[in-house]
């Protein structure tokens, strides 16, 4: 038998996103309701998939995240169950109500301010890590082979359609390494919006797949063809790797995304200008070292994109010094 | 760690479900009804191997069929055999509409059913009708749904163990003793039912693949007991997609949109314990009108272990219960009488202790479980399902000594090869012999030659064209 998977579902759910999604001026309007049967349909077809495989929905709002469902601990009765019907599978159908009843009542708690936090991606990415990977009931530790107990692949499915939040860097980074060592599989799906850079750089560095959804009606079919299969299975199964990987990271002083840092030779701490202190680390660099990197700045840095001439520093890395790095 | 569960995916991918050969042999208008079922869709979706699901789930929202090639574009170069197998599967089916070399779509009846099972829907009240709660007679808890599913199950492989030892088990009921004879693993012998070899083997098996295998016997009566497959197997699914009971909210179902076939299987599933009903009140209602699946019935499509492996006190069970020393001693922590029964299989059982036996593998005990039918693998591979967490630390599991002396043992019955052939003797002349000989050489039948005797030995194929040879011979010459 082929290990069951996990999958850790989070969905962005920023009203002002979602607004701008469905405005018919884009050239393949998506609605919220239409997005989320896509999606309800697809948690149907991972739990379909087998018979063990558990599932987790976050929700990202706004200033604050939540889990919306978890199948470990959907098995009490709760007296908001939708009765039992003779037409569908109830687990698919329980599912389904109870993520959307979570969303409506998320929704409806948020109240009209005139400026809109941004959404808290991370907060949803860290409580998706650390939902427990086990395997669904309690009978199933027993299995037979040596690590058959372990063999539960998760991942974790981000539908993005809020932009990058540069603020969020450091602990998007932090969530990504956290990944790599649990060995979750991160993927995104980004239904609306520019690419994110940040995502993109999750997706690569956990061997996950970025999708940057370009026919929009094709919602379901997307995700059924790249994120159905489990990571188990992608030595079969082809996914869409993604061709090049934005890895421009963002300055811890005044969270812009930069295409040239300057790196901490301590503590690898990166600025958009050469500081004569670091802010981290408290390390001094020589007057010198701040001064050659300053004339060896252009003059006018390029607003967008990844430039090829960035210069290095002219000599060998001075210690205690910055250096400039081309991300 | 990647490349190593890779493989072993790759192997498990060819490893088929036993159900899916039988499905294979019916017809497409039988299998084309089942479809139109969703609960059975689903269930024999989640038969198929990882491959074929993803197939199935990248066709099923697409209105058209696609080309082939398009669809094997997606399959990495290591894939393709997988893929190619599960195309031919799909197509065998007909899940897959006929030609599959240059298009692919589902056929009509399984897509639409599927969709109905994924977003549930349509009106084919194929997932089961659920009774109304019943205040006054409350249903039994899950533990005790277990452990009527388990006393049901044990008391079957119990008999099963125990049948010619002078025991006298519980016995199952008429149909679960008519159900092991047509299954070859009890035989009447000497006016007793006994044992057979396939029996002993199957009480080797883990309760998954015992469950599937009399079902699959099941199956293959149907048509004698004049009963609709379609009906049958449909009745199986729906039950594998059951709810087992939830701790407050009970789920019963009705017996009430049944057939009258599958009314008359939820007496025989009782029996194995895949169904609990209440007792009748009254002799005029044969049984009562609702049912209760148990685990037994719920995890037929899963690989989740059908039984509750605690039975007793002790909960360590549930994680294997034999230690196995290099010195061929074995501590078996259990107080279950088919446990204790299924080692007294191959075991020498020194002493018996509340909770534990104390036994050893010696070559007596090994060769009366070969001679039952029993393969050194098959042992090795039991020893290895439940043993216990402590040995679960060592690497190998069980001791290597121990594994080659069973496999030694097993090899040592093999010493003798016995063939069927016919013994060519009394040739006129050297001359002659060799002359036969040559040819019986050429068709590469000879298995024993002695010139000296001007005898030599062939198997049973080459004995005609031998014979027309010699006569042909005799003939022409004289």
């Amino acid at each position: 038998m082929n290990p069951s998977s996990h999958l850790s579902l989070i969905i962005d759910l920023s009203p002002s996103q979602w607004h701008l999604s469905a405005q018919s001026n884009n050239s393949y309007p998506l609605s919220f309701q239409t997005f989320l049967s896509h999606v309800l349909t697809f948690v149907n077809s991972h739990l379909a998939f087998k018979h063990e495989n558990t599932l987790a929905v976050f929700g990202a709002l706004p200033g604050r995240s939540m889990m919306l469902y978890s199948s470990l601990d959907a098995t009490s009765a709760n007296s908001n169950d939708p009765p039992a019907d003779a037409n569908s599978y109830r687990p698919f159908k329980l599912v389904n109500s109870v993520v959307a009843n979570n969303i409506q009542k998320e929704l409806d708690a948020i109240e009209r301010l005139t400026e809109e936090p941004p959404v808290a991606l991370v907060g949803a990415l860290t409580k998706a890590l650390c939902c427990k990977y086990q395997p669904f009931g309690p009978s199933t530790t027993r299995k037979r082979g040596n690590e058959a107990t372990t063999s539960v692949d998760p991942r974790i499915l981000i539908l993005s359609v809020s932009p990058d939040l540069s603020a969020s860097y450091i602990p998007v980074m932090n969530s990504i390494f956290s990944a790599q060592k649990l060995k979750v599989t991160i993927d995104v799906c980004k239904v609306f919006g520019e690419e994110t850079v940040f995502l993109q750089q999750a997706a690569h560095l956990t061997g996950g797949s970025y999708i940057y959804l370009g026919r929009r009606d094709a919602f379901l079919q997307y995700l059924t063809m790249s994120f159905l299969p489990p990571p188990s299975m992608r030595h079969i199964i082809a996914v869409p790797q993604q061709d090049k990987v934005d890895f421009r990271a963002a300055c811890f002083c005044h969270k812009n995304i930069v295409d040239i840092g300057f790196v901490c030779s301590v503590c690898l701490s990166i600025f958009c200008s050469p500081v004569p202190v670091c802010s981290t680390c408290r390390t001094k660099f020589p007057m010198k070292t701040l001064q050659h990197l300053n004339a060896s700045r252009p003059s006018i840095p390029p607003a967008n994109g990844v430039s090829n001439g960035a210069p290095r520093p002219p000599s060998a890395r001075p210690n205690p010094g910055m250096s400039a790095s081309l991300r | 760690m990647t490349a190593a569960t890779g493989k072993t995916e790759g192997q498990q991918e060819r490893s088929l479900h036993a159900l899916l050969p039988f499905l294979q042999t019916q017809s497409q208008t039988s299998l084309t009804r089942m479809y139109q079922r969703p609960s059975s869709c689903l269930s024999i979706f989640r038969l198929l191997g990882a491959v074929e699901r993803q197939l199935v789930m990248n066709l099923l929202w697409l209105e058209s069929s696609i080309p082939t090639s398009t669809m094997s574009s997606w399959v990495t170069k290591e894939g393709k055999t997988l893929f190619d197998d599960a195309l031919a599967w799909l197509a065998r089916l007909h899940i897959l509409s006929n030609n599959t070399t240059t298009k692919l779509g589902l056929s009509p009846a399984f897509k639409t059913s599927m969709r109905h099972a994924i977003t549930g829907g349509g009106a084919s009240v194929s997932f089961g009708v659920p009774a109304e709660p019943d205040e006054k007679r409350p249903a039994p808890t899950i533990d005790a749904l277990d452990a009527y599913a388990l006393e049901r199950w044990e008391t079957i492989l119990h008999y099963m163990v125990s049948s010619g030892t002078g025991q006298m088990p519980v016995k199952p009921s008429q149909g679960v003793l008519f159900l092991l004879q047509r299954n070859g693993l009890m035989a009447m012998n000497q006016g007793q039912l006994q044992i057979t070899s396939s029996g002993f083997q199957f009480l080797l098996h883990t309760p998954h693949a015992q469950l599937w295998e009399l079902l699959l016997q099941y199956l293959q009566m149907v048509e004698e007991r004049q009963m609709d497959l379609v009906e049958v197997l449909s009745f199986l699914f729906m039950l594998s997609n059951m709810e087992l009971g939830r701790v407050r909210a009970f789920y019963e179902y009705s017996t009430e949109s049944l057939s009258d076939t599958q009314r008359a299987m939820l007496e025989d599933l009782r029996d194995y314990g895949l169904i609990w009903q209440r007792k009748a009140k009254c002799i005029f209602h044969a049984s009562s009108r609702r049912f209760i699946p148990t685990r037994l019935a719920t995890t037929l499509t899963s690989s989740v272990p059908p039984l509750p492996t605690a039975t007793h006190a002790s909960g360590a069970q549930d994680q294997g219960f034999i230690v196995l020393e290099t010195n061929y001693r074995i501590y078996a922590y259990t107080d279950n009488p088919l446990q204790t029964a299924v080692l007294n299989l191959f075991v020498f059982v020194k002493s018996r202790f509340p909770n534990l036996v104390v036994g050893s593998i010696t070559r007596e005990s090994v060769r009366k479980a070969l001679v039952n039918g029993i393969t050194a693998d098959q042992i090795i591979s039991y020893l290895t399902t439940y043993a216990h967490p402590q040995m679960r630390k060592n690497k190998p599991l069980l001791p290597v000594t121990v594994q080659d002396q069973i496999r030694l043992w097993e090899l040592e019955r093999n010493r003798i090869k016995t063939q069927e052939g016919f013994l060519y003797t009394a040739f006129a002349s050297q001359a002659d012999y060799e002359y036969v000989l040559n040819y019986a050489r050429q068709l590469d039948v000879v298995l024993w030659e002695n010139a000296a005797k001007r005898c030599f030995f062939g198997s049973v194929e080459g004995h005609t064209n031998i014979r027309g040879f010699i006569e042909r011979r005799t003939g022409g010459g004289g």
